[in-house]
């Protein structure tokens, strides 16, 4: 009897000391750095730091020798010619959101990962400040990305401006000279494309998921000519996905998509799309535009030789005759909480370093995040006419009023909510719902989740 | 040591096998039944798989219907709701409906199982190059099941592998459906690739309880002019019932909890989200935890009643099925029993003493 509770003692301490053991490294939580943002000063600041630092990414597609752009590795490579004592991995994941979410309930994932879904309430518990936000809103683009009561959490890796990715040469040699700007010039070129060409007017690349759900992301200042619509007036709207009748909002923008489909103008069979293998077709000339952010055509030009018939247009809505562009902040970095101090810094150089030294940003197509850049990537050339918004951050009270929403709605507006998005192309193509029965769905769920927060409504969509 | 309630009981043994050898007395009985070092390995041994089980399995488990009960995200304040979530499962449309979309896989799982029934007792039989045939039928089960779903991806593309199989025999294109965009064939579709990947399970499995059978039952059936048909419905078949009943179970309960599948082929659109993939996306998209975590309790429950039922059903189809020495022993105690209460009805109460003593008799 005595030998089995031995056994037993063991076996349980043992156990213990495994979840112990998994637990490590985070006793050094107490002692934050009290560094901020703006006051290093690169090449200066923190050059006896000795430190091994983590950052998990989502870019798998870097950590590859092949990666027709620059990779990690060079990127570290160079960050080590100005700190040669910071040691730098990354660690990437293709389902990055999700695995974000869940390691980071468990404090141990490294230094430096890319903020996922997490309510801006919750921040602090995660990440540590950069800097105030007045403060960092004179060195950062984005800063109100990832900030909550004033104080920011996140710097954006590099701006995404909505627009449209299209092949010059299919346009040219549809006879469009001029590009788009309203939804029924977009479909009307569409129809040229389809009449004149072999390529496939649009793309909607449904069976990926994530690029159905990147229509979200139009409905915003893209569509309204707001900067602040989707995080102060949204949240405040009754029926939001009705007609506005003036060719704006929401409504128009999915709209797009609807009667794209519905007059075949996208590809033959939806339900069997491929992204990997669309980017070479769009090269090829093959396919003549997708809707996707600014961050696509740099890869879609590496798939191919004809990178130069890869360009990027404004989104096709105009708001009182002028189109906008609004540039959002994407992915930011956050620093871990439970790191060492001397980690913490080490990561906040590192992340310093790639917005204001490393042009990765620029590298990467994206809008620069250092107010010291000014130069914009060559993919913005026919944007010289577009309004770009900057927007405001939320105030602290409302900060969660649109997630809450997104999540009581089942919408997951800008969030995964590919199916959503995806339903319309279904409708669309077996024609088993009109696009206003879609939207008014949209509008039920939406309208039941304002109820649910007890939300005061200011606005509507509905003309009267 | 002394208080032990083993060491009665091994006593009681010995003393027990001791009238059948008959143990001369001078040999000591085992005074120490149980070896604490052997059962100090065991315990040792079992102590990594069932920690491993337990804080893997159960205690998620546990926090996950403890999850039920809140209403939460992954991170951030919890909010206790009670039976909310529960409610809300059996009454939000589309959750309840998309359990519709396990009869197609309860029809494949149907189909898997006849299928792999028909070849697992054709390679049961020497058959030219059966190893190699039961390699190809096992082959996909080793394939990882998103790589599956992959390949099934492009063996469904308009124009790919299966349309230009189907036009090498003789079929054009255009009257070819779309495999997956078709509403109302891309779930036959799904249940297609799922019985591909599953088949050869069932079939190995099969052919494994077929090979226990006695060789011996075919001669003897062969020589009373059974064919095969009959060698199959009554030796193969009841020879097999465990496993073809838990073979049954498995794909039942598997088509109930279909994912692999319509997660990675469709990604749960254009009508094929199985309950499982809904409940995956308002997890992880929605991040309502709650409400999912219901929704899989509830999917356990219901498992675990179709487990049962399907048990029950079997119990009853297979009650004449066995080897025949069960019935036969309650068939002779049966009778003896007649036969006993006969005797002591006939005999007469005063004649050779008393009744009882007449029937012990009997025994």
């Amino acid at each position: 009897m005595k030998a089995l509770q031995k056994v037993a003692a063991m076996a349980i301490s043992a156990v213990c000391v495994v979840s112990m053991a998994a637990c490590g490294g985070t006793g050094s939580s107490s002692k934050a750095t009290s560094l901020t943002y703006p006051s290093i000063k690169l090449g200066d600041t923190g050059k006896d730091i000795t430190a091994s630092i983590k950052l998990f990414s989502n870019r798998t597609d870097m950590t590859q020798a092949s990666y027709s752009g620059k990779n990690w590795k060079a990127y570290i490579a160079d960050f080590n010619k100005m700190y040669p004592n910071i040691k730098v991995t990354i660690e990437t994941s293709t389902n990055y959101d999700s695995d974000a979410l869940t390691r980071i309930q468990s404090k141990d994932w490294g230094d430096i990962m890319l903020i996922p879904a997490v309510d801006s309430t919750e921040l602090s518990n995660y990440f540590i400040p950069y800097g105030t936000y007045s403060a960092m809103n004179k060195v950062v683009n984005f800063a109100a990305v990832q900030q909550y009561d004033n104080t920011v959490y996140g710097v954006s890796g590099g701006g995404d401006a909505g627009g449209v990715v299209y092949n010059k040469a299919i346009f040219k040699e549809a006879g469009i000279t001029k590009l788009p700007k309203t939804p029924s010039q977009f479909i009307a070129d569409l129809k040229l494309i389809k009449e004149k060409t072999s390529a496939t007017p649009l793309y909607t690349n449904y069976a990926a998921g994530w690029t159905m759900g990147a229509w979200d992301a139009y409905i915003g200042g893209n569509a309204t000519g707001n900067a602040d619509y989707m995080t102060s007036i949204l949240p405040h709207t009754k029926d939001p996905f009705s007609n506005p009748h003036d060719g704006t909002h929401a409504y128009n923008v999915y709209k797009i998509l609807y009667d794209a489909v519905a007059d075949k103008l996208t590809e033959d069979d939806y339900s069997t799309t491929d992204w990997e293998g669309s980017k070479s077709q769009m090269n090829q000339g093959k396919i003549a535009t997708m809707v996707l952010g600014s961050w696509a055509v740099q890869q879609i030009q590496a798939a191919g030789d004809h990178a130069d018939d890869i360009g990027y247009m404004p989104f096709p809505i105009s708001i009182k005759g002028k189109q906008y562009a609004a540039p959002g902040g994407g992915y930011a970095y956050g620093i871990n909480k439970n790191s060492s101090s001397d980690n913490q810094e080490a990561a906040m150089i590192f992340v310093k370093w790639l917005t204001e030294k490393s042009k990765f940003a620029y590298n990467e197509g994206g809008l620069p995040v250092a107010k010291s850049e000014k130069k914009l990537p060559a993919l913005f050339s026919e944007f010289n006419d577009v309004t770009f918004l900057e927007g405001k951050p939320v105030s602290k009270d409302e900060s969660d009023l649109f997630n809450d929403l997104n999540t009581d709605s089942e919408l997951a507006i800008n969030s995964g909510g590919a199916s959503r998005v995806q339903a319309i192309v279904e409708a669309a193509a077996t024609k088993s719902k009109a696009f206003n029965e879609i939207m008014n769905e949209w509008n039920d769920k939406w309208n039941a989740a304002l109820k649910t927060e007890n939300v005061d409504i200011k606005y509507t969509t509905v003309q009267k | 040591m002394q208080d032990n309630p083993w060491f009665e009981k091994g006593e009681e043994m010995t003393a027990a096998t001791k009238g059948v050898v008959d143990l001369p007395d001078t040999i000591p009985v085992n005074r120490q039944p149980r070896n604490w070092r052997k059962a100090g390995i065991i315990v040792a041994f079992c102590a990594i798989p069932v920690t491993i089980l337990v804080v893997f399995t159960y205690f998620p488990f546990a926090s996950m219907v403890g999850y039920s009960f809140f209403r939460m995200k992954y991170i951030g304040p919890r909010e206790w709701v009670g039976l909310q979530n529960y409610i809300d499962v059996f009454s939000r449309p589309g959750t309840l409906s998309s359990l519709k979309l396990s009869l197609y896989y309860m029809v494949g799982a149907i189909l898997q199982v006849v299928v792999a029934l028909y070849l697992s007792t054709v390679l049961a039989f020497k058959v030219r190059g059966g190893n190699v045939f039961k390699a190809i039928y096992f082959f996909p089960y080793l394939i990882n099941g998103i790589a599956v779903g992959f390949i099934f991806k492009f063996f469904f593309t308009r124009g790919f592998v299966f349309d230009t199989v189907l036009q090498w025999c003789g079929f054009q294109l255009n009257q070819l459906p779309y495999w997956l965009r078709d509403q109302a064939i891309n779930n036959w579709s799904l249940v297609g690739a799922s019985i591909w990947r599953y088949l050869g399970q069932t079939v190995i499995l099969f052919i494994g309880s077929i090979m226990s059978i006695d060789q011996s039952l075919y001669e003897a059936a062969e020589i009373d002019g059974a064919n095969k048909f009959q060698q199959f419905l009554h030796i193969i078949l009841p020879g097999i019932k465990t496993i073809l009943v838990l073979n049954i179970i498995l794909s039942i309960t598997g088509s109930l909890s279909a994912f692999e599948g319509p997660y990675v082929i469709t990604s749960g659109a254009n009508g094929t989200a199985t309950l499982f993939v809904l409940m995956d996306r308002l997890a992880h998209v929605n991040q309502k935890v709650g409400l999912a975590s219901a929704m899989a309790i509830v999917l356990l429950l219901i498992i675990l009643v179709f487990a049962i039922l399907q048990q029950v059903f079997f119990k009853f189809v297979f009650r004449d099925a066995g080897d025949g020495v069960a019935e036969a022993r309650k068939k002779a105690k049966r009778m003896q029993r007649q036969r006993n209460r006969v005797a002591v009805k006939r005999t007469s109460v005063f004649r050779n003493g008393s009744r009882i003593g007449k029937e012990r008799s009997v025994k």
